[in-house]
Formats: structure tokens, sequence, C-alpha cells
């Protein structure tokens, strides 16, 4: 079957177009190791079976991979006259539907993802046919929109076993054009005009090296390619030689010609088993097809390629290392110079390219290099196949032109995280490459913006992370590798990343100290700058970029010794306790429930947490979205546990116990007087702990009662007074005094506080509405949630209306419209973004309309409309829609020019709210350019001596958790300040509980507390969560799975 | 004739022939870069990172053992950084293994301890390793201490490239690399080994010594490979 000339050529291209439209339906099955591995190899054989049960005339292919691991296997299935339909997610058991499909001459579209017309192979075209008007192109669906194709050009589409079907779609012709140009420097010269760069990462000018080995003179001279790809979650060389082997040999083929080299050798990974079967079958092809061996083409080119098999050395990849590999030595690199075009293999001029450089070549010849160089930027051209893993929707291959913006792989291609978290970082170039975090994701993928901001582009390895991934815990990970990768030959590799590795393993492991974080940062930089080889001057990146771009998290495990993301198991007791601002111990106080010992639970909630009533009716719960049961059927409902137990003590005797034993735990007095400005819950729980440290506690409030947002802003209905005022009570029985009607700077003096008592914590809270900016807004109906939800809660009357418009999406603006609602009025809440996007509670928002407050989406506000007397008739709002991607993960909205007006004769405005931060700007506090107060962020220390501050006024509005471990943070910070001592771990010890591990999930489905029906509850503020029984309640902390108890198989008690 | 390169060398105009390295005219002028793993008459390997350099205008450190002289070119040998990263691969290599001065046979005429004291490297900053290795004294003339060894390999270049004899080779890979002889066998059973004592004396360290040396008393003879290696260029 050998090819002498162009005829030869042709006429194999028209025997393989036979077979890519073979004039009966063709069947093609995605069997790359990705395919086979999700069952692709079952789903063939039940095709297979299907075709002969239903005899069904087709033809069944193996084919690449298509790109979208997401939604293998994928099959793709042609008929005559249709276009080509490419099906997602084939289980065995569709075949039988698949083929009765075609039988009946139809494309089964029912498992459908896309379709393909016709496709530009680009060294060929195959048109399939049109029609199917109702299936997306393939280009038309999110993950393939903007994704060009030019490596993956037959990726997917033909059969890589098979020569005659690469031929077809236009393989080798660009070889045979580059055998007949006149002067082998063209191709050279072409080359060097696309602009093409190495796509193992470094991005050395491909045309450039070329031009090295071409001029160089020897008797021999070799070509290489490196397919040693070892990166973890890399796989796009794997991918290219198993679905298109033939592109690359083509590639070496072209370049051993233009180089004048014959001999390649393509140095491939042991441990890819499928691209090692399928590159020898292609390079046994190539020969016996004349493609391969001697006079090729009937010129005088000799040329022969050789499979080396890898065995997995990652050093390997770095071209020196991987010479001496193939010398059959030991692969450790050694320095340049010589470089490999001078002395490279067996001594000999040599030049060696990554698979992706090589995959390139061909079509750089057949569409010419000035076509490939206007792809991409002006200086990284044409495309990068990266591999899309980790915490991503859309995993998979994808080929985008050089330049495009990481973000639109992340949203639009990848489609963000799979189960709604926050995308963090992006981990780019493997263990070479550096962690590019949410904030930086405009960035543009190409050689040199990525290196600006310290990432590389390395192979293409691209593993997303999200808020559950520790970056300190990524940075050790990569070191590990590197440090179990590297050779040992130069001491900084060698000896730099021991110890990096166990300054790092002391980090996670809970046990460092703060003077580690610039020893590591130090040590980091030495091997990045003086190391011998890539591996180990690459090697630091991930510590690097991560101490550049998330500092805070080192120095969380460093401070706090806490790790945020749950992932260093020595700094926290279990996914809900971490998750908890207040790091309550909830698998412990479940624990005691489960043995209806509700005193001791009691105490230790009260002691992790002094508002229990209000929080275990309103916190965010951020401990359910960690739970582990989760996986089993429902997180525990551990908020409503944490109410009940809080009802049971305010119900009955218990609470005199509770004050009882709470009094008994107050320490020794210490004669430090504290004095704290504003009792919000920040306040409350600083003043709880300070009181129990055995301090001299006073708190100033400048309104007539305490609680904060909690009394004036929390409606009634979700928090009952009465519940707030028992939890006062408690905190008072410690021996807390109140000062009422004392407003800061107004009432009372930072001052004179300072000179009174011993340290002073500020927290004052976020009372100042954030306004709209739009005009009309001044009108006595137009209202800030905050002040209407304070005039309710006082029991003063509003004249609210009749129809209410509530601008804002978060918690505040549900509190409300239903507030409003219980008012007598028609509510809608609009908001600019979609109801996802919501901050509010879910729960609250379903409980809102459930009521029957209304929602509108995608507007935001104009003006206010009001009539000829200032009357407000109606609200102008702005349709929005969804555009680009903000930087946090969430689209932006923009208008589209579309207005309307709503009719309505008051306003709530529920946009936000922010600190007054005057009165501490005039006491010299430094205060941020948000306009909250700076105060350290673990001892929450001002700039001023013994001048604390906390709550929302350091971090804006937040939430009660949040805003309350501000307080006992600072609590325990003061303390430490004025005793020198740490009293925490002893003021929190509590009865021993019971460390066993239920066998099996216990306790059944989840249970909910009962809720006053919707249309009992519209008209009138009492509560309507009614809380958990007490058989539920128990039943309910039986659910628990006690991730907490460390100890493996510790069953016992 | 070779072509004769200018440049400059801590602001110092000097002159040298084309092909030689950097570290090659320091020497012959008596410019002081510290190295340990390179040794006149072995090949060069770029390992112990110690002779980096600075070149004015090239944004990276390079080894001044592997950069060959280049006209016009500006090279500071002792800027403020590379004498902070060298004391700190100095620091690396004691934490690396057990170096015990006092107990050890070449102490005062030890490559390792010298560099440290011209350094001012007095003490490392990271923890010890104390890493448990073998000794191995089963050779009759010659002792192999792997405690002292910093993976230099000049033994195993003296015994290839001059000697012929390959005994010495690197075992394993990253921070659990070591030298071995043979296949791992105890030196005194080796096959290969001539028992030429070439290793012995190119070792920079204690890590090699002949038998019967008492604390300090292992004197290398450091002259015999370059007279070797030069007498056979020079018979060429």
């Amino acid at each position: 079957m050998r090819i002498h000339d162009l005829d030869g050529l042709h006429d194999i291209r028209r025997t393989g177009m036979m077979k890519i439209l073979p004039g009966k339906p063709r069947i093609g099955v995605g069997m790359g190791t990705c395919g086979i591995g999700n069952g692709a190899r079952d789903v063939m054989n039940s095709l297979a079976e299907a075709l002969k049960k239903q005899s069904v005339d087709a033809q069944l292919t193996p084919v690449g991979c298509f790109g979208f691991c997401a939604v293998e296997p994928l099959v793709s299935v042609h008929i005559p006259g249709f276009p080509l339909v490419v099906l997602s997610q084939v289980a065995p058991d569709d075949a039988a539907m698949i083929v009765k499909a075609i039988a009946s001459n139809r494309p089964p579209v029912e498992k459908a993802l896309c379709k393909i017309e016709e496709w530009d192979h680009l060294t060929g075209h195959v048109m399939y046919g049109r029609g199917l008007p109702d299936l997306p192109n393939w280009n038309e669906i999110p993950f393939f929109k903007n994704q060009k194709k030019i490596v993956l050009r037959d990726c997917g589409l033909i059969n890589p076993e098979d020569i005659e079907e690469y031929i077809a779609v236009g393989g080798y012709h660009a070889f045979y054009q580059a055998t007949q140009k006149p002067n082998v420097n063209e191709i050279v010269e072409e080359v060097k005009k696309s602009k093409l760069r190495g796509r193992g990462g470094a991005g050395y000018p491909t045309g450039v090296k070329w031009d090295l080995l071409r001029k160089a003179v020897a008797d021999q001279k070799y070509i290489i390619c490196n397919a040693d790809e070892g990166d973890p979650g890399a796989y796009m060389n794997r991918n290219e030689i198993e679905s298109d082997p033939h592109m690359l040999i083509e590639g070496m083929l072209i370049g051993a010609f233009a180089m004048g080299a014959t001999q390649g050798i393509v140095y491939l990974r042991a441990e890819y088993p499928l691209a090692v079967h399928r590159l020898k079958r292609a390079v046994a092809e190539a020969r016996e097809f004349g493609l391969i061996g001697e006079h090729v083409f009937g010129t005088n080119f000799n040329f022969d390629i050789k499979l080396i098999e890898g065995a997995g050395a990652f050093v390997c990849g770095e071209e020196t290392a991987m010479i001496e590999s193939l010398e059959g030595r030991a692969g450790r690199p050694h320095p340049r110079p010589p470089f490999p075009a001078q002395k490279g293999l067996w001594g000999k001029p040599t030049n060696i390219n990554n698979v992706e450089t090589w995959c390139n070549v061909p079509v750089i010849i057949a569409r010419g290099g000035s076509w490939f160089a206007e792809i991409g930027t002006t200086h990284s051209s044409g495309t990068k196949v990266f591999s899309l893993v980790g915490k991503i929707k859309n995993t998979g291959l994808v080929e985008l032109p050089l330049g495009t913006p990481l973000k639109s792989v992340i949203y639009d291609i990848g489609q963000g995280s799979p189960d709604g978290k926050r995308v963090k970082a992006v981990q780019s170039g493997g263990p070479s490459g550096g962690c590019i975090p949410a904030t930086h994701f405009d960035v543009a993928i190409d050689y040199e913006s990525l290196a600006q901001i310290g990432a590389i582009m390395g192979s293409g390895g691209m593993v997303v992370m999200d808020e559950d991934n520790c970056m300190v815990d990524v940075a050790r990970y990569f070191v590990e590798f590197s440090h179990s990768e590297s050779c040992g030959k130069c001491v900084p590799c060698r000896a730099g990343l021991e110890q990096a590795l166990r300054i790092l393993k002391k980090i996670t492991g809970g046990s460092a100290e703060e003077s580690d974080i610039q020893d590591l940062e130090e040590l980091a930089q030495m091997i990045k700058e003086m190391s011998l080889c890539g591996l180990g001057q690459t090697a630091p990146n991930p510590v690097l970029t991560t101490l550049r771009y998330f500092r805070r998290d080192y120095e969380e495990h460093l401070r706090t010794r806490r790790c945020r993301a749950g992932v260093c198991e020595k700094l926290f007791l279990s996914p809900c306790e971490n998750s908890c601002p207040l790091h309550m111990r909830i698998p412990e106080f479940l624990e005691l429930t489960k043995r209806g010992r509700i005193a001791d639970a009691a105490e230790m909630i009260w002691l992790d947490n002094p508002l229990p009533g209000s929080t275990g009716r309103i916190c965010q719960h951020p401990c359910e979205s960690q739970c582990r049961r989760k996986s089993v059927d429902a997180p525990v409902n551990m908020r409503e546990v944490h109410r009940f137990i809080s009802d049971q003590i305010f119900a009955g005797p218990l609470l005199a116990e509770i004050k009882m034993r709470l009094a008994g735990r107050r320490m020794a007095a210490t004669g430090k007087k504290i004095a704290i400005v504003g009792a919000g819950p920040s306040g409350l729980s600083a003043a709880f702990y300070l009181a129990l440290l055995g301090h001299d506690v006073t708190v100033f409030e400048a309104r007539e009662e305490a609680g904060g947002m909690l009394l004036y802003s929390l409606p009634q209905y979700r928090l009952p007074k009465a519940v707030l005022r028992l939890e006062l009570d408690v905190i008072e029985s410690l021996g807390v005094k109140f000062c009422f009607n004392q407003k800061l700077a107004a009432g009372v003096s930072l001052d004179v506080l300072e000179v009174e008592n011993d340290a002073v914590f500020l927290a004052t809270g976020t009372w100042k509405a954030m306004t709209a900016g739009i005009p009309g807004e001044e009108s006595p109906s137009v209202w800030h949630a905050i002040h209407f939800l304070e005039q309710v809660a006082r029991k003063e009357p509003t004249n609210i209306g009749k129809k209410v418009i509530v601008i804002g999406g978060g918690n505040a603006a549900v509190d409300s419209a239903r507030t409003a609602l219980r008012l007598g009025c028609d509510v809608t809440i609009a908001y600019r973004r979609e109801r996802q996007d919501m901050p509010a509670i879910a729960e609250e928002v379903d409980d809102a309309q459930a009521e029957g407050v209304k929602l509108m989406f995608l507007v935001s506000p104009q003006r206010v409309v009001s009539d000829e007397r200032s009357r407000i008739t109606g609200i102008e709002l702005m349709r929005t829609k969804l555009g680009d991607f903000n930087l946090d993960g969430r689209r932006r909205p923009v208008s589209s020019g579309e207005t309307i007006i709503v009719p309505c004769d008051n306003i709530i405005l529920a946009i936000g709210e922010r600190p007054d931060v005057e009165p501490l700007r005039r006491s010299g506090i430094h205060v941020r350019e948000n306009d909250t107060a700076a105060a350290d962020w673990v001892t929450y220390e001002t700039n001023r001596p013994y001048v604390f501050a906390g709550g929302d006024l350091v971090t804006g509005a937040s939430n009660v958790s949040s805003t309350m471990a501000t307080g006992k943070n600072a609590a325990r910070a003061i303390d430490g300040i004025l005793t020198g001592q740490d009293h925490f771990a002893d003021l929190l010890k509590t009865v021993d509980v019971p460390q066993v591990v239920p066998a099996e999930p216990e306790g059944g489905a989840r249970h909910t507390s009962p809720e006053l029906p919707a249309d009992q509850r519209k008209s009138h503020f009492e509560e309507t969560i009614l809380g958990l029984t007490k058989e539920n309640a128990i039943a309910e902390s039986s659910r628990c799975l006690r991730c907490d108890v460390h100890e493996p198989c510790a069953v016992k008690g | 004739m070779p072509k004769i390169i200018k440049l400059k060398i801590s602001g110092m105009e000097f002159t040298a022939n084309e092909g030689s390295t950097i570290l090659d005219l320091a020497r012959a002028n008596s410019i002081f870069i510290p190295t340990l793993c390179n040794f006149k008459g072995l090949s060069n390997v770029g390992a112990c990172r110690l002779c980096m350099i600075e070149i004015r205008g090239v944004p990276r450190l390079l080894p001044a053992c592997a950069t060959l002289v280049a006209e016009g070119m500006d090279v500071t040998v002792d800027s403020p950084k590379v004498t902070k990263y060298r004391k700190m691969i100095l620091e690396l290599l004691f934490a690396e293994r057990n170096h015990v001065c006092a107990v050890c046979v070449s102490n005062g005429h030890c490559e390792l301890q010298s560099l440290a004291q011209q350094l001012g490297v007095n003490h490392t900053r990271y923890p010890y390793r104390y890493p448990i290795y073998k000794y191995d004294a089963s050779h009759p003339k010659f002792n192999y201490d792997a405690n002292r060894c910093i993976l230099c390999t000049r033994c195993m270049r003296a015994c290839e490239e001059v000697e012929g004899a390959r005994t010495w080779n690197v075992m394993g890979r990253g921070i659990n690399s070591m030298m071995v002889t043979d296949l791992n066998q105890p030196w005194g059973q080796s096959l290969s080994c001539t028992s030429c004592s070439k290793c012995v004396h190119v070792c920079p360290t204690g890590a090699l010594s002949e038998k019967n040396c008492a604390v300090g008393e292992m004197m290398p003879r450091k002259n015999v490979i370059p007279y070797l290696t030069s007498m056979r260029y020079s018979g060429r």
C-alpha cells in the first residue's frame, strides 16, 4: 500500500472518505482512555449487539475523544442526509434505542448534545448534512462556544487507528507539500512566520529552535517528541496521541525533513498504555504506507520513528534529563550549554518539542504561517489545549485561541463550580505553575500575562478550586509532588524542597510559628533562582503564588490555628464546627441532646454562643452546607436542634440552673474594667465572655434597650422579643452593667472611656442606610429598610400605604417585605439579578413568596415617579440582563434600555447599610476606605492602644453569627492583653462527651420544624416557625455522623 | 589561536580565551567564587549551585562553572543576593546530613567547613534532619561515611572519567539520593573498584577517607587528578 506520490495520496484519500461518509449510517464511539473509563467499551459492545439483533446495516467505529469529559461516554451518529449528531452520557442500555432510531432513518436526538453540519479539519473538509433545526450546533453550546479546534481538529471525528481516515481529512498532504519545496529553509521560515511557541510550557519560539538544528552540521541529527506528560491534572498530550496519532507523526515528519534529521524518537509515558498502543500502530501504518522509511515520496528523505516508553519520572520532561534517560542513564538534567541543538542525544544535534507543538505543524504548513499567526495574540499565536478539571461543572479538554481571558474558560466554558460554591482559584501549569485567584480571572491566557502574575502556561493543566480548597494544602501538595520527583542532583531543589515541605507540613499541622512564613518565602525564592533545571526553578511557584494571593490563608493557619476550608484536619474538629463563625461544638451538643442531657447540652451551647435562642432562629447556618450527612440524605438540621435546646431552657426551671452553672464558671475577679460601646450581638458576646473571665464590664448603648439589630431590625415573627430579653437576662446575671441612651461622641466620649477603663470595645454596628442615588428618593414615602423595620419594632405607626415596592435581595429586603405584608400592604420585591443570586436565606424567600410577596427579577431602580402633589405613584425600573461575569463569579447586571413603571405608593430601599464612622475618625481611630473601622482581624485591636473594635463596624454589614464571633474573639484578645494569659480553653471546658461514631447512619430522614400555614401567619407578627418537638429534636440529633471523632473506629461508650 | 574575549568581573577588566568559563577566569585571577561540586580535571555538573553569579542585563542568576565568557559581559560574583543564597545552600547542606566537625577525619581539611567559615555561616536556620545512614568500612583501605556526603559526585566522576572503573553511582532520587558502590554492595566487595584512591582524594568532606585516620588526620591530595588529566591532554 506504499504511497509514492500525490496521486497515491489522493487514492487513499478517496478510500478514507468512503469510511467517514460510507453512504450508510456511521456510529462513532469516543474511545479515548476517558471514554473507556466512563464505560465506552460497554456502549460499543451493546451497540454492536443491537445492530446485529435489529439487523441494521451501519458502520460502528471507535473514534477519539471529542473533549467534553463531563458528559462521557460520547457517541456520534451520522445518517446520510442529516448532520452528525453527538450524543452524550450514553449508557449501554441506550444502544437499542439508538439503533432503533437509526433503523428508522432518524437521528437519535433523545440523547443528543449537539449537531455538526460540516467540519473544517483545516487540512480538509467534511460536509455531513444540514437539518435538525431544534438541535444546537456544536459551537452554540457553552462548552464549545469559545473554543477553536486546531490541534484537536480531528479528535473525536476520525478513527485514530486508521491511517486512511486521517488521510481522508487531508492528512499527510502538508507533509507532501513540504517535501516538494525547493528549499527546506522555506519550511522553517513558515514555522517562524507562524510565531508558534513551544507548547510544553516554556514558550520558546519553535521556528528559531528548528533553525538551530537545521544549521547544525553533523552526520546524524535527532528529533524528539516530548510526550512525558506528568503533571497532576493534565492529559492533553495523552488525548492528542490517543485521538489523532498521525498528526503527531506528520508534524515530526515535516520537522525531520526541514531540519535534516533521520531519526525521530517519541518519549512517551508508559502509564499511557492506550496512547502507546495507538502510536505504535500509527507508526506501523505510516511505515506500511511508505510515509516513514527510505525514499519517502520518491525523495532522498529517510526517516524512522522509535517509541521509547518513559518510566514515569517527572523530571524526564526536562530535555537534558530526557536525553540522559534515552541514553540509558538515570534521568538527571545537566547544565546548558551545551544545548541539545549543539550536543544532544548521543552527542549529536537534537531538537526536542512537545507533542502539541508537533501537532500544530501540519496545519501551519497546510494553511500557511501567516494564517496561524493571526490566531491568538501578537506574541502568543495559535491556540492551546487545556485540561479543565477540578471543581468545575464542565470538565474536559478545551482548546482556545491564546489571549482568551481566563474567566471565559472558568465561567463560560466551564460554567463555574458544580455545586454553586464560589470558585476561589485556578492552578495553572501543574506543580510548576501558580495559583491564580478569582480576582485575577480577567488575565489573558498567554505566556507573558500568566508569567506576570506568577503562574505559567505550563503544558496546559488547569485545576479549578473552590472555597473548600485550602491554599496552603494545595501548596503543600504540589511541593510534596516536586519534592518526591526531584532528581536530587542540585542542592536547592534536593535539600531546599525538603525544608520547604517541612515548613508547609508544620503550617498545615498547626505547629508553625509566624517566622515560618518568611523562612518559607525566602527559601522558595532561593530555590526558584538557584536550581539547575526547570523542575527546581518552578517548583516553588505554587508556594510563591499562594503566598502572594492567599496570604490570609497562611496567616489563618498560623494565628488562629484554623483551616477555613476544612482541609487541614489537625486544625478543626468537624466541618460544621469549622464553618460556624462561633465554632460551636455542634456534634457534641447533638450527642448530649441525643442522650437527653439537655442541661449539659445547654451549658455547652451557652459557652459557645451567648445568644442561643436568637441564633437558633435567624442564623444563616453555614454548618448545613458543610454537613457530611448530606452525602447520605440531607444535612442535619443543626440550627433547629440548637433552638430547641434554648427553648427548653427558657420554658422551664432549667433556666435557673443554667444561670447558676454559668455563674459558677465565672473566674476570679481581675479588677480590670472594660467598657463596651454598642449592645448589639457583637457587644453582647464580648460582654458575656469578659464577664465570665472575671472582668468588670459596662455596656454603653445609644438606644433605650439592648439587642441592637436583633431588637430593632429583626421582625418579631422571626425573632420574638421575649426570647432576646431572656438571653439578655442571662448576660446581666453574670454582672454585666448596661448604660442606655449613651451615644458615642454625643453622650459618651471615647477619651473618657479610655481613662476610666482598662480597655474599650467598640461595636456600634451599621446604622447608616445606603442610598440608591435615584431622583426622588428623598421623598418621605421612600423608606430605608432599617428605619422602617425599627419603626415597626418600636410599634410606632408607619402609614406605609397599600402598595409597596422593596428594592434589594438581601435579608433586610425580605424582612421588610414580609413586615409590610403583615401591615396589610401588597408587596413586591424588585431585585437586579436572579433568584439564585439573592443573598437572603433561601428559606426566607420561599416563606415570603408563600405568604404572597411577589418577586421581580432583573430590574434596577431608575427614578421615583410622583404626581403633582409630590405623592409617589410608582417607580421606574430598568430591565437588566445578566452580562459578563464579575470577578466574584456572578454575572454583572447590565441595563437593557427598556424601562417599566410599576405603580406603588411606598418604596423601601434595602440596598445595604454602613457604619457611622465619623465619631471614630474624630477620635483618631483609623478607618478603611469602605467606611469600616481598621482593626486587626484576629485580635480586633485598633491603632489606639487598648481600644478594640468589632462587629459590623469592622466587617461591614454581615450576619449575626459572624458579628458575634468578632465579639467573642475580641474578648479573648482583650483578656489576653490585660492578664497576659489565655483563659479561653479553661473557660470553655465542659463535661466529657461520649466519643462514639454511629456504626450506621441513624435518625431517619431530616426533621423540620412545623410552620404556621402561610394564610394563618401573614396577618400578624406571631412567630411563624414553631420549633422541633422533643422526639424530633432527639431523633434529629442522632442523625449526626460525628465527624469530630478523629480516631478511626473509636467505638466505645 | 583561540579568540580573546574581553569582559568585566567585579568592575575589573579581564581577557579570556573563548570557550573558557567564568569560573576558569575567576580562578586564574584569584577571584573567589565558592564551589563544591566543581573540580579541576573532572567534568562539570553544575550541581552545588554555589557558584551562581549575576551578569548585568541577564534576569537570571547563572552558574559560573557552566557559563562561557562572552564579549562585554559585566559579571558580579558576590552581590548581596547571591551571597545570601550561598549561605542558605551551605545551611541546607549542614542540615541535610550529619556533619559533625568535632569528630570528623577531615576536620580542618574540609571544603564544606572552610566555605562555611569564609562565608560566615555559623548556624543553620533549618532544623537538622538527623538521618540515619550507613558507615561502610568494608573496604580494606578506605572508609565511606554517607553521613558526611554532600552528593557533589566528584568521586563518581573521578572513578568514571579518570580511572574508568565506574564503581560509584547515585542511587535513588531527591532527598533520598545516595552514593553507592557497584549496585549498592559493600565497597569492600566491589568487583569494579581498583582501590586507586582517586575518589578519596577528591572528596570535599570526610565522607571518603583513608583508613586509620583519627580526627583531622585525613589529608586529601587534591592535585592528583588535575595532574593526571593535564598530562593526558598534553599527551594527546
